[in-house]
């Protein structure tokens, strides 16, 4: 008797034993870190130099020391671009990996969909969707976000196509989070400019064709059509509109605007798109190191994940622990004006051992947030499609 | 708004003709083994790759490039039927359709793995729509590349109505689908006529997966985009019925394009789902089917 009853707690003491060191290693193991980027699925040509950009600033950390003595460990998963397998990713990432922050969320819908298990879980969320709703959302400060949402982003777009004379803009607009968003704020700021919105048709980016859509845009012969779209719809509907005749004005965000679409859809069918995107901060040192490490121009996702790990990791080392909490507490504290100003992490942990202030700027601008967690300003380029390659057209 | 019908009906019409191919060759996988094959999607994107690599890599007009992706789809049909799918097969026609589901997402995945998720085009010239005027009816427009597609699936269709019709092999894939047992006892090699259902359904698949791509963008997602729409038209149909999956096709392409009329665009995929749910409560066996499934 007494013999199986040892036995039945050596078993337990086993099977608990994983656990206890997971406990611990919880505090003074390595930090654990997550980034939830688009693999596959519509971002997919965004999510690989995401994560070779965040896993360059940890190796840099981890060669300088780690945060706070301790080492970063990067587990990245793919979220598909897809709502229903972020959730999944993002379950995994908080409830076996214990990471303290998810990094790069991408699309709007997934960022929505893993919000509410961040917030719950005290997990940090540091995200590059844009949708206006992402940061009304009840998440007591555990979302930050470096793309400027919606409303800023519709409104430049407005006030460039108003500038640019267009008198009449139709909108089709992929079906998102914030497709509607977008065209009400975009309709509100045309109005001022003394041009004036037709109309939206919200499409479903999973079918094949858009002939119909098309035709219904065309049918109010507007000066141009704002295409909010994904990379892959939009080359649907650019060789449509080309097959349809349209001369007007066309125009997009940059991110769906890549130079696999010219590729994609060839140079007679994109030339004169415009597409327009929050520009990073083409002068910083950390923008120049993002360029070498990914040997082109690196797109804005890369430059904002690179400053989401650097304040990640600062606000750590500020806060002295790394809990998620942590990083909820310190984040904006790292982007103190009054401290020295950084540019990259290692610099910044330097400074913030030594007892110091820090202000980091990053790759993708000032990273300086809101209360709600969007972030207050950063620069607009437009460019411009032409014999194949795009030309800058201007920086706001 | 109901002016815009007639450009909706031809729209629907050649969606309906593109869709068909696949249709088909979902159907006759299913017509020869009893089961839903899903891994069609993969199998379309994987003849829309390849037909992409003919056309660009080696530099073979439109029409060689189908037959080169009806080729290569149609052998990644019957490797992987005998890989994975024919293990399976005792086991029930229900796991070796959900490993199918499997199958296609590691089938998509392997082409994104070589290819990327870049969106690619064909080295085919973009053509301006031709505009029609109709009398009272308006004016329309209809693209020529959807045309020459159009003409592309009708000459698939043929072929294979021509073979199974006229042929003692195509004669002999029918005797199978009609009555297994039965054509067993004839002395029919079931196993031969399963690889050769796979290898032309596959084939199909892949030859229409890159009518579909011609006329928008190649990328992983090509075969799974369609995917439903396929479903839905061999399912309305009646599931193992050739003529069937041609009819259904046009039901569920006419059907999705006049939605637009009532609907917002964004509810189109729904009208393939809905287009399932009526014809499996009325007319459980599908339009032309022969038997419930």
């Amino acid at each position: 008797m007494t013999l199986r009853l040892r036995r039945r707690t050596a078993l337990l003491g086993g099977l608990a034993a994983p656990f206890v060191s997971r406990l611990a290693a919880a505090q003074t193991g390595p930090i654990r870190l997550g980034t939830l980027t688009p693999q596959t699925g519509a971002g997919g040509p965004y999510g690989p130099p995401m994560v070779k950009t965040v896993q360059s600033v940890v190796a840099e950390i981890n060669a300088a020391g780690g945060v706070l003595g301790r080492k970063i460990e990067l587990v990245s998963e793919d979220d598909e671009t897809n709502p229903d397998s972020a959730v999944r990713a993002a379950r995994k990432l908080i409830d076996v990996e214990k990471v303290s922050a998810i990094i790069g969320t991408w699309a709007s819908a997934v960022t929505t969909a893993v919000a509410p298990l961040c917030w719950e879980n005290k997990v940090m969320l540091f995200t590059v969707s844009g949708a206006d709703s992402i940061t009304k959302l009840p998440h007591n400060g555990y979302i930050i976000r470096t793309q400027p949402n919606t409303y800023l982003q519709s409104g430049m777009a407005a006030q460039f196509l108003a500038k640019s004379g267009a008198k009449s803009v139709f909108a089709l607009s992929a079906q998102t989070p914030f497709a509607v968003d977008s065209y009400n704020r975009l309709a509100d700021v045309l109005a001022a400019g003394g041009a004036k919105a037709l109309g939206d048709v919200i499409y479903d980016p999973a079918k094949t064709s858009f002939r119909s859509e098309i035709d219904q845009a065309l049918k109010t012969k507007p000066d141009a059509l704002f295409l909010n779209s994904y990379t892959p719809d939009l080359a649907v509907i650019l060789r449509e509109l080309y097959r349809a005749g349209y001369e007007g004005k066309k125009f997009t965000y940059g991110y769906a605007a890549n130079a696999k679409l010219i590729e994609s859809v060839g140079a007679e069918v994109a030339e004169g798109l415009i597409s327009f995107a929050p520009s990073p901060d083409l002068d910083s040192p950390s923008y120049a190191k993002i360029k070498a490490l990914l040997g082109n121009e690196p797109d804005p996702y890369s430059c904002q994940v690179y400053d989401h790990i650097s304040l990640a990791a600062l606000a750590i080392a500020k806060a002295g622990a790394a809990s998620g909490l942590a990083i909820h507490d310190s984040v904006r504290a790292v982007g103190n004006p009054a401290g020295t100003k950084v540019t990259d992490a290692v610099a910044g942990l330097k400074l913030l051992a030594a007892g110091k202030d820090v202000n980091f700027e990053g790759a993708s601008g000032p990273c300086k947030f809101t209360a709600l967690g969007d972030i207050e300003g950063c620069r607009f380029r437009f460019d411009i499609a032409e014999k194949g390659k795009y030309r800058l057209l201007s920086l706001i | 708004m109901i002016g815009d019908f007639p450009q909706l009906l031809i729209n629907g019409l050649l969606a309906g003709t593109q869709l068909a191919v696949p249709a088909i060759g979902f159907t006759t996988v299913f017509a020869v083994l009893r089961f839903p094959n899903f891994a069609v999607a993969s199998h379309a994107t994987i003849g829309a790759y390849a037909g992409y690599l003919a056309n660009t890599a080696l530099g073979l007009p439109a029409g060689a490039a189908l037959l080169v992706a009806f080729l290569v789809a149609g052998a990644f049909g019957v490797a992987s039927d005998e890989i994975v799918l024919r293990r399976l097969r005792t086991a029930g026609p229900l796991t070796v359709a959900i490993a199918s589901v499997a199958l296609t997402i590691v089938l998509e995945n392997a082409v994104r793995f070589a290819f990327g998720n870049d969106p690619r085009g064909y080295d085919l010239a973009v053509l301006r729509d031709w505009r029609v005027d109709l009398g009272w009816l308006g004016r329309v427009r209809i693209g020529p590349q959807q045309v020459i597609n159009a003409g592309a699936a009708a000459i698939a269709m043929a072929v294979l109505f021509g073979f199974l019709g006229f042929t003692r092999t195509g004669k002999m894939m029918r005797a199978v689908a009609d009555n297994p047992i039965l054509a067993a006892l004839k002395g029919i090699n079931a196993e031969t006529v399963a690889r050769l259902a796979n290898f032309i359904g596959m084939g199909l698949a892949g030859y229409g997966g890159m009518l579909i791509a011609m006329d928008t963008a190649v990328d992983p997602l090509t075969g799974f985009r369609v995917m439903l729409s396929i479903f839905a038209a061999a399912v309305v149909g009646g599931l193992g019925s050739i003529p069937g999956a041609v009819l259904g096709a046009f039901v569920i392409g006419v059907g999705e394009e006049l939605s637009v009329l009532v609907f917002d665009p964004t509810y189109r995929t729904a009208v393939g789902f809905f287009a399932i749910l009526i014809v499996l409560t009325l007319r459980p066996r599908g339009l032309l089917g022969e038997r419930a499934v």
